[in-house]
């Protein structure tokens, strides 16, 4: 699994010698449910998955502490 | 006990609206006032730079969140895991000057749980038919000890009876309060190439204070096409232990069955028949309490993120994270299966213990949850955005995680926003999640008590859980609604279904209100 991900990691280095996307081409990627985050109306849900599952992080955000949870 | 959730869910709202519109006053003048200031220097500047924010905003928060659940970890993996919850907060982003944001995150999230509230399942009678409420309460603990030692005359002695794990207890642990404050800035290079940021952050609640702090580094390059950033976080957290009821009691009594708490009082057997409270082989519990407070999380955030075209971006994060300290959870229940069980309460209902029917008899903890001081956390994650058409987008996130306690776990989320309109958008979503259990993990009256480690803790358990989920969002684009300095900017309500394979379900829906302020 980790290889795997290593070899994504290595690939999307790849691509980004690829293409050059110019600012004025980017509006679509500039649409803000395109960001590559959870929309702030996630914040609670997220929380929540902290508290109850056995697994946190990478999710853009913190990861651990704050709380006696997860 | 829906009465006295809908008690305690009243009293809660109050507090929290409360707090909400003093917060919301607070942080609205906070807006301003950096709106102003930075007006004043945007005069001063030269160089014309567009801003990093352009106006400050104010998003609102609430939640309901309720679960219900067979494997309580408070007593032990089973019983009712009964748990309302509502939150607010206020998040504020004000620009200062051109180039930095700052960030104000207030926080308040209160509960009411079936499982903390039986932290304490006991209540005391005494033989005047008083009945007394016993929260643990220091003023109980010297009148039974007063009472013990007075020679135990008849009007002195006191009769306990129990609440099961299923049902809800009056105790002071059946609700408690969370609030946190963040506090961010970050500030930007003059070629938005450089992003530097801080963040310092704190929370309570009734048994864990919070002190946390990061540092963090964005650089894009490749014509802002690649994004790698790089953050430093870390949390210095507290423990005030609160411990299961009869732990405290044997403490308090030494060990003499015969004394305090236990004072004319029956502990039964796994038959329901009173033990010689004077015998060899008799209930007694480890009474060794957590020998260090601090739980520390240092936690390493790293993200590459890369434009793939005009229509598709992806980013790869990768948060090593290690805590230390006392990582278990003091209020949490182990029973032995190689140990005998002993009980007070109905001796009748002990021979179904573990049927939610059982409404009186509650077994007494062979010990505290115990687990290792450092955990090693490794999740890698991707994320992939990609727009379909001017009416769709496809949101992918997938996560691996695996830990040295044994979890591994995925998590594959799809999400599909749908333009409906030039105002509105659905979000409907879908949520897979799997993990293995923690080496150290026992179902309810399984662990050994020969082990170093044991929980009965089901959020370690082995388990799957499917979500879905629906949001709906309106976006006034043009900001017409608006109240002198402040602009109405969008609205959207979120609901989400969370079950799992093991007993196990949740419902939370979530409102975000956002404005602007001009």
């Amino acid at each position: 699994m980790i290889n795997k991900l290593l070899i994504l990691i290595i690939l999307t280095f790849a691509l980004s010698s690829c293409m050059v996307v110019k600012g004025y081409e980017k509006v679509n990627l500039n649409d803000p449910d395109m960001a590559l985050k959870d929309r702030k109306s996630q914040k609670y849900s997220g929380k929540f998955h902290s508290y109850r599952e056995g697994s946190a992080g990478a999710e853009g955000g913190k990861s651990g502490g704050g709380c006696g949870c997860n | 006990m829906l009465k006295v959730v809908n008690q305690v869910g009243a009293v809660v709202v109050i507090r929290l609206m409360k707090g909400v519109i003093i917060i919301f006053a607070v942080l609205v003048s906070f807006a301003l006032f950096g709106q102003n200031n930075t007006a004043v220097k945007s005069d001063s500047v030269k160089l014309f730079k567009k801003r990093v924010l352009e106006n400050a905003e104010i998003d609102i928060l609430a939640s309901f969140y309720k679960q219900q659940g067979k494997n309580a970890a408070v007593t032990g993996g089973i019983g009712s895991e009964e748990l309302t919850n509502l939150a607010s907060s206020i998040n504020v982003a004000i620009p200062i000057g051109d180039d930095g944001v700052l960030t104000i995150d207030a926080t308040i999230s209160a509960y009411s749980s079936a499982s903390s509230s039986n932290l304490n399942p006991f209540k005391q009678k005494s033989t005047d038919g008083d009945d007394d409420d016993d929260d643990d309460d220091d003023d109980d603990d010297k009148r039974l000890a007063s009472g013990a030692s007075s020679g135990g005359s008849p009007g002195d002695k006191h009769k306990v009876t129990a609440n099961s794990p299923w049902i809800a207890s009056s105790s002071d642990a059946k609700e408690d309060t969370w609030y946190g404050v963040n506090i961010g800035y970050s500030h930007s290079s003059d070629d938005r190439n450089t992003i530097i940021s801080t963040n310092f952050s704190v929370a309570t609640e009734y048994d864990y204070n919070s002190l946390g702090g990061s540092v963090g580094i964005i650089k894009l390059f490749n014509k802002k096409n690649t994004e790698i950033s790089f953050g430093v976080d870390v949390f210095f957290d507290k423990w005030l232990p609160q411990y299961p009821a009869e732990i405290n009691h044997y403490r308090d009594a030494e060990g003499d069955l015969e004394s305090g708490f236990f004072k004319g009082t029956d502990i039964l057997d796994k038959n329901g028949n009173p033990i010689d409270k004077t015998g060899t082989i008799v209930w007694q519990p480890n009474t060794d309490g957590i020998d260090e407070d601090s739980r520390n999380t240092f936690a390493l955030s790293m993200s590459l993120s890369q434009i793939l075209g005009r229509r598709t971006q992806v980013a790869v994060f990768f948060d090593p994270t290690l805590q230390k300290g006392w990582l278990a959870n003091p209020m949490q229940r182990v029973y032995f299966s190689d140990v005998d069980n002993y009980y007070i309460g109905n001796p009748s209902s002990v021979y179904y213990y573990d049927h939610p029917s059982n409404t009186d008899v509650f077994q007494l903890a062979d010990d505290i949850e115990r687990l290792p001081a450092t955990r090693l956390k490794f999740p890698i994650a991707v994320r992939m955005s990609h727009y379909i058409n001017e009416f769709m987008i496809l949101k992918l996130y997938y996560r691996y995680y695996f830990d040295d306690w044994g979890v591994k776990s995925n998590t594959i989320n799809v999400e599909l926003p749908i333009k409906v309109g030039d105002n509105f958008t659905l979000y409907p979503n879908y949520r897979f999640y799997n993990q293995s259990a923690a080496k150290y993990f026992n179902a309810y009256d399984e662990a050994l008590s020969s082990s170093e480690f044991y929980t009965s803790d089901y959020d370690l358990a082995k388990f799957i859980s499917n979500q879905y989920g629906l949001g709906i969002k309106y976006t006034d684009r043009l900001t017409k609604l608006h109240l002198w300095k402040v602009a109405f900017k969008s609205i959207s309500l979120n609901y989400n279904y969370y079950r799992r394979n093991i007993a196990f379900d949740a419902h939370i829906v979530s409102l975000n209100i956002k404005f602007i302020i001009n």
